[in-house]
Parts: C-alpha cells; sequence; structure tokens
C-alpha cells in the first residue's frame, strides 16, 4: 500500500511469529491494519487447529470491534515478524478520516460482510435441517470459481464441521443429515472433500423448501 | 464519466439479481426500493431521497442486486462507475463516514439477527469455555507460547471463573514448558510443592486482574502479600515488578523509583528489566527531573531490541524532551 500512514505510527504493535495478536472467545475491542508480515485467522474446531484465512499486508482484521464489544469469533496469529496498527473505537474516527483509502476499504469489507451474514441469515431461517444443509453447499457455490458452469457436480474442500457450524447445527445432526444425502447418492463424502453430484437438484429443493414455508 | 440518465416513471433501473458496477445518485423525481424483509419475509418499499446514492452495496461488494429500483415518477439521476465512485468519495470524506455509519447498523443489525437464530438453536456460545479450551488446546499440542497466552487471557477476563484454578495450574504447566496435568507428567514436578505453588498463581493472576481494572492500590497489596508470603520463586519476581507498575500509576514515582532500584540490584536479570527501567525514566520525567529520565531513556535505547514497544515508547519520550 502506498499510502503514508507515518502520523499513525502511535497506534503501532509488533509481533513475533506465531504471536497470538488475539484469541477466539476473548472480549474484543481493538482492529488492526497490517503493515508488514502476514497475519493467519485460525479457529480451533473439535482439537483441529483450522486454517480460515492468511491476510497480508494492507488487509484489515478484527473489525468487528468497531461495532460492537462481542466475543472474537476467530484467532488471529502471527506468521511472520508482523507489524500492524492497532486502532479502537475511540481512534477510529481519525484514521478515517486522515486516511480515506483505509476508510473506502474497510467501506468494501462492510459491504461483504453483510452480503455474507444475510446469506448464512437465509440458511438459518430454514425449519428443515436437509434444506439448511444444502443450503450451506448452495452458498459455498456461490462463491466458487468454476470452470465448467453447465456441469452439475461440485466438489467442496470442507469437513462435516464446517457445514454444521454454517447450518447453525450440531456435528452428529449434520453428519445425519449427510449420511441420508449420501444413502441417496446425493452427495460423496471424502476425507479431504465433499461432493455434490447435482448442484441444480439442491437448489429446486432448498427453493421449494423455501416457497412451502413462506406459505404455511 | 458520471452521466445523468432520465428514466420515465414506471421504469426500472435495475431488478433484484442483475449484476452491476453501477451506482447512483438521485437527482430529481423519485425512485424506490422494492425488496423482501429477510426475517418476515414482508414486502418492502424505502423512498431514495434526492441526493442520495444507491446500488453502493451490490456495486461493490461484486454481488447481484438484492432489490429492485422502481422509478415512481420522471427522475433523473448520475451514474458512475465504481471506479469513479471511489474517485469523488476519496476527494469527500464525508460520503464514506456517512455510509460507513449506514453499513455499520446494517451489519450490527444482521449480526444480531444472526446470533439470536443461533441462540435458539442447538448450539450454545460460551466465550469463558471457550476460552479456557484454547488454552488447553495449545498445551495438548504442545504450542506453549499460545497456550500461555490463551490461559492468561482467560485469568485476566475471569479471575474467579468455573476453571479458574484448573487454567492457574495449566498456565504454571505452559511457563514451564510441560504439558502439566494434561497428560501424564512428563517432567517432574517437586510434588510437595504442588498445590501451595498453584495458590500462588491465583493469588497472582487475581493481583494482576485487579491491575487491569485499575484498582492499583488493592493491586499493590495483593502483589505485597504475594512476595511476603510465598517469598521466591518465579512469582516474586514478577510480582516485584508488577508492585512498581502500581506505584507509578498511583503517581508515587520516588517509591517506583526506589522500589525498581532493589529490583534491579536483586535480580540484574529480571525478564522485565527494560520495562522497569522505562517506569524509572517516566518517574523522573514526571516529577521534573528530565536530565535522569533522559539518561534512563537513552540507556533503554542502547539495550532494547527495536522492535519493543519499550523502544518506541523510549525514543518518543526522549524526542519529546529534546525537541
Amino acid at each position: 500500500m502506498s499510502l503514508d500512514l507515518s502520523m499513525f505510527d502511535r497506534f503501532a504493535v509488533t509481533y513475533q511469529p506465531e504471536d497470538i495478536i488475539f484469541c477466539e472467545h476473548e472480549p474484543g475491542d481493538t482492529f488492526y491494519l497490517i503493515q508488514s508480515g502476514r497475519v493467519q485467522i485460525v479457529k480451533i474446531i473439535d482439537d483441529i487447529e483450522k486454517n480460515i484465512d492468511i491476510l497480508h499486508p494492507g488487509e484489515i482484521f478484527g473489525e468487528m470491534a468497531i461495532l460492537e464489544e462481542a466475543p472474537r469469533s476467530a484467532s488471529a496469529v502471527a506468521l511472520d515478524q508482523v507489524r500492524a496498527l492497532e486502532f479502537n473505537r475511540e481512534n477510529f474516527e481519525i484514521l478515517m478520516k486522515g486516511t480515506p483509502q483505509i476508510a473506502l476499504k474497510l467501506l468494501k469489507l462492510f459491504t461483504k460482510r453483510i452480503y455474507d451474514q444475510k446469506r448464512r441469515f437465509l440458511i438459518l431461517t430454514l425449519n428443515d435441517e436437509q434444506a439448511k444443509v444444502a443450503d450451506v453447499f448452495l452458498m459455498l457455490s456461490e462463491t466458487q470459481h468454476i470452470e465448467d458452469p453447465d456441469k452439475d457436480e461440485r466438489v467442496f474442500n470442507i469437513a462435516v464441521d464446517d457445514i454444521a457450524h454454517w447450518a447453525g447445527m450440531s456435528p452428529e445432526r449434520s453428519r445425519a443429515v449427510l449420511n441420508h444425502f449420501v444413502s441417496q447418492r446425493r452427495v460423496e463424502i471424502f476425507p479431504d472433500k465433499i461432493v455434490v453430484k447435482n448442484i441444480n437438484d439442491f437448489a429446486r429443493f432448498v427453493n421449494s423448501k423455501r416457497r412451502q414455508q413462506v406459505t404455511d | 464519466m458520471p452521466k445523468a440518465v432520465n428514466y420515465k416513471a414506471n421504469s426500472i433501473v435495475y431488478f433484484r439479481g442483475d449484476t452491476s458496477e453501477k451506482v447512483y445518485i438521485l437527482k430529481s423525481g423519485r425512485v424506490s426500493l422494492n425488496y423482501n424483509d429477510i426475517e418476515t419475509g414482508q414486502e418492502m418499499h424505502d423512498l431514495i431521497q434526492t441526493g442520495e446514492f444507491f446500488g453502493v452495496k451490490s456495486a461493490l461488494g461484486k454481488y447481484p442486486r438484492e432489490e429492485t429500483a422502481v422509478v415512481l415518477t420522471d427522475a433523473t439521476m448520475i451514474s458512475f462507475s465504481v471506479p469513479e465512485f471511489e474517485q469523488i468519495a476519496l476527494q469527500n470524506t464525508r460520503i464514506i463516514m456517512k455510509m460507513l455509519k449506514v453499513f455499520s447498523n446494517q451489519l450490527r443489525r444482521i449480526h444480531k439477527q444472526v446470533r439470536n437464530l443461533l441462540m435458539s438453536g442447538a448450539q450454545t456460545n460460551d466465550p469463558e469455555a471457550g476460552l479456557f479450551k484454547i488454552g488447553q488446546y495449545y498445551l495438548k499440542s504442545r504450542k506453549f507460547k499460545q497456550a500461555v497466552y490463551a490461559l492468561r487471557r482467560y485469568l485476566t477476563y475471569y479471575p474467579a471463573g468455573k476453571f479458574s484454578s484448573e487454567a492457574s495450574s495449566l498456565l504454571e504447566s505452559a511457563e514451564n514448558g510441560s504439558t502439566g496435568n494434561l497428560k501424564n507428567i512428563s517432567r517432574p514436578v517437586p510434588s510437595n510443592k504442588g498445590n501451595q505453588l498453584t495458590e500462588v498463581a491465583k493469588s497472582y493472576y487475581n493481583a494482576v486482574s485487579l491491575f487491569s481494572q485499575e484498582h492499583y492500590l488493592e493491586a499493590l497489596k495483593e502483589f505485597q502479600k504475594i512476595i511476603k508470603e510465598n517469598g521466591g520463586g518465579e512469582y516474586e519476581a514478577k510480582a516485584q515488578y508488577e508492585i512498581g507498575r502500581c506505584y507509578f500509576n498511583l503517581t508515587k514515582y520516588d517509591q517506583c523509583i526506589k522500589h525498581y532500584t532493589l529490583m534491579i540490584q536483586k535480580y540484574p536479570k529480571h525478564p522485565d528489566l527494560v520495562d522497569a527501567l522505562y517506569h524509572v525514566g517516566n518517574s523522573y520525567e514526571s516529577m521534573g527531573n528530565k536530565a535522569k529520565a533522559v539518561g534512563f531513556y537513552k540507556k533503554i535505547l542502547s539495550m532494547a531490541r527495536e522492535d519493543l514497544p519499550v523502544y518506541r515508547k523510549s525514543k518518543k519520550a526522549l524526542k519529546k524532551i529534546e525537541g
């Protein structure tokens, strides 16, 4: 980023590789702009540390803290020696007014988050557990890059726990629903991926359930 | 180039589901955004005010339009491409700030809606248990540095929590670089001292938490008690450092200086040595003794690693004094 941020030097913080910047579940009131080094976002699910994202210089993380002091939804860990600017709600306005480029970046991040949350909300409003799980696949397919859009089959590099997370269901219930789909030959489960045989079939299924719910 | 476009009454600017890179600002006439409320499914009509932007979210986020923009009376609007919009916004921060407010309200609202749905479902969220489990996880995976962080955080936020005694004993193991009683002990721990140590840890973190809540006098008393009752050991050294910080925050600068001077004699290799020196320098500065303060700040710059916050703080303090 070719921005002059030297006026924010007093907000600079540094971390050594493997340092935790913040930890899942801890209350958060700060957010960060990476200046150098990479930051990994991880979540511990069922005793496995799962990589959610790797962020690079110029990227913002922890931004939900600007809005509310909710517990962090994931941990941020320094991958390299990281230098970042640390802000809180009090000095947020100074930053935004001083550097509209960052404000614009945050604006874009918010539009994406709003869309993702709305999409997730739609999944959660479904009453039917099968429809919920199917809709998780639909949501994931919407942001996939597909080489051949005419192909019905979709491959997802996710685990059952991810599905459970998005569907707001327990891993056991999610697994039961997936096994049911497997028995219907609509889905195949592999150790490293889940294959949906016909994504359009899932779309029709979810849409009909959603319509049914509205008329009920 | 941004251009003015005229629309007849009852025409459509864009349909829900369209993908487009256009952002609009309404100059004259009436335009309504029609969509279904995601919670109730009810059809909503939001009227656009003249001078108001619309279509921003989907254009910036590169996702399909979530509403249909219907022209109610003959209208004129200016259409921008995303780069054109960005250019205007960068020159007029007010636009961005206003939109940030609107978007952050929307985001907060949808977040709350999602959380409510999750709460009513089978999943319950317990941040206290969650944080403790993270500490446990890292200790089990022998990632001691991370375990120390998570467990310390746990004890700071929940000093009298459900897992606090377990957390202090795990923290002690993590600080010693062993997995402690999580698995069978791989490193011998003096068994006769085991329980006693845990008690010290507990009172130490209790005092730390008092400090973080700015109850400096109470924290000071707790730290002094730790030294009196459990002299020696790593918690004494830690408590010694914290006592100096308490004095400093209580603005008892001369006592802070005296305390740290003694501490440095007793623990010449104290892990928090440089930070102690900084507090000494800062105390002198607060007492108006600039020459002494400068001496300490310079000493810190000569011995601390450049990437440490204390290095930066000292440099800044020095600059302030010397101009």
